[in-house]
């Protein structure tokens, strides 16, 4: 029982460690942390994560229209993850 | 050829009346014969009834006669001849995939009916139900919505129970510490006389992740628990990319697609320049237009997937059900 704590309390901060260690975020992760300012730029409607031309999984910017200088603004590559830019037109309440 | 079929019309005309008098017969016309289910080139007089019955479990009077003068009959089982209902038409009992709506509304589509607290219930959006929150608990829902001619009373079929309220950006803000460090400014701006004054408005609204709302039918009876052109639905799931789905609703009636996209967050507009964030939802090709929403999403198996809102020119934006059902409460 002793030991069985004892690997407890020393094994907790290695595992605690191992996890910052782990640099990769999960797309979702990047897409979180990244939309709120994609979604400020100008024509920007939607940010989702669906699939890239190549079936990779991509983090999907929507535009209510042509924004050439937004388009420019978006990198084709956040955090690994490809960035794909579709112009869907405005969103409405249907 | 021609002239053969000119025959047959006209001996059709005459004895029309006396065919469609016979038991089971819905439907007279002219068609080429079928033997053993192998189409002929014979032309024949076709009889499409409700159901085929041996010749001697009828009287007499009732059994199509293998001719007409000479032509052969042709016998084919049809079933019953329905007009079709267009989803923008009265209901009762009303399934889902028709039009609905609060009566300040023009109109929206009656989602599914689900279960709250034991009793069915109408499930659609709230800016179908509810008035985009612009509504009292207890207000009338028609069946059909306004823009179809529904009217209060003779259409009156619910009344709104329970809605998710949407949260739109640039609202007034219910920040105490915002309001407080404003009013401090207006009090300065009384001092100096300025006619000018500071408001808290809220840059960005918290998320939402349903535009959904309930009713409450006025008579049980008037409660059909399936989809018009989709049938009952078969439990829920989780929507995940790739998923292909299917609704029916009021304007573009069934229609089909695929998720494209989840995780989605997006700016939606609501008529009068007021815009909504909504986060985990999905997405689809265009698969509905306005009216449409409030349309239940179903998968290939008839399972409830998400409750249709809203959309552009080439996407559809759906809520998760799960989110749905925990907002208010409900399953199916």
């Amino acid at each position: 029982m002793k030991a069985i704590l004892l690997s407890i309390v020393l094994l907790t901060p290695l595992l605690a460690l191992g996890d910052d260690l782990d640099m990769s975020s999960s797309i979702q992760e990047v897409k979180k942390q990244h939309e709120a300012l994609l979604l400020d730029m100008p024509g920007v409607v939607s940010v989702g994560i669906g699939l890239d031309p190549n079936g990779n999984q991509a983090i999907i910017v929507g535009l209510d229209g042509s924004h050439p200088k937004t388009e420019e603004k978006i990198p084709s590559i956040l955090e690994g993850f490809p960035v794909v830019i579709q112009i869907i037109g405005p969103v409405k309440a249907q | 050829m021609a002239d053969e079929l000119d025959t047959i019309r006209s001996l059709l005309k005459n004895n029309r009346e006396n065919l469609l008098r016979r038991a089971n017969v819905v439907a007279t016309g002219i068609g080429y014969k079928a033997t053993g289910g192998e189409k002929t080139s014979k032309l024949s007089i076709v009889c499409s009834v409700k159901e085929k019955v041996d010749a001697d479990q009828l009287s007499e009077q009732d059994v199509v006669p293998a001719d007409v003068a000479g032509i052969p009959t042709d016998v084919v089982q049809t079933g019953v001849i329905r007009a079709l209902q267009a989803p923008t038409g009265r209901f009762r009992p009303a399934p889902g995939g028709v039009s609905v709506g609060h009566v300040a509304i023009t109109a929206g589509t009656l989602g599914c009916w689900v279960t709250k607290n034991g009793q069915k219930v109408i499930l659609s959006n709230n800016h179908v139900l509810a008035n985009s929150n612009d509504a009292e608990i207890g207000d009338s829902i028609l069946q059909p919505g306004p823009f179809d001619g529904g009217s209060f009373p003779q259409d009156h079929i619910a009344n709104l129970t329970q809605f998710v309220p949407i949260s739109f950006e640039g609202e007034p803000s219910e920040c105490p510490f915002a309001n407080a460090v404003i009013a401090v400014f207006n009090a300065g701006c009384r001092v100096i006389n300025s006619n000018t004054r500071f408001k808290v408005a809220k840059v960005q609204a918290e998320d939402n992740l349903v535009d959904a709302a309930i009713a409450t039918p006025l008579d049980p009876a008037d409660v059909k628990d399936e989809i018009l052109n989709i049938g009952p639905i078969q439990g829920a799931v989780a929507g995940e990319l790739g998923m292909a789905i299917k609704k029916s609703g009021r304007t573009t009636g069934f229609t089909t697609g695929q998720i494209q996209q989840v995780d989605v967050t997006a700016n939606v507009q609501y008529g009068a320049g007021q815009v909504a964030r909504f986060s985990d939802q999905l997405l689809a090709g265009a698969m509905s237009q306005g009216g449409d929403s409030g349309s239940a999403v179903l998968d290939d198996n008839n399972r409830l997937t998400g409750l249709l809102f809203a959309g552009s020119d080439t996407t559809t934006i759906i809520n998760r059900i799960e989110n749905v059902f925990s907002a208010l409460g409900i399953s199916l």
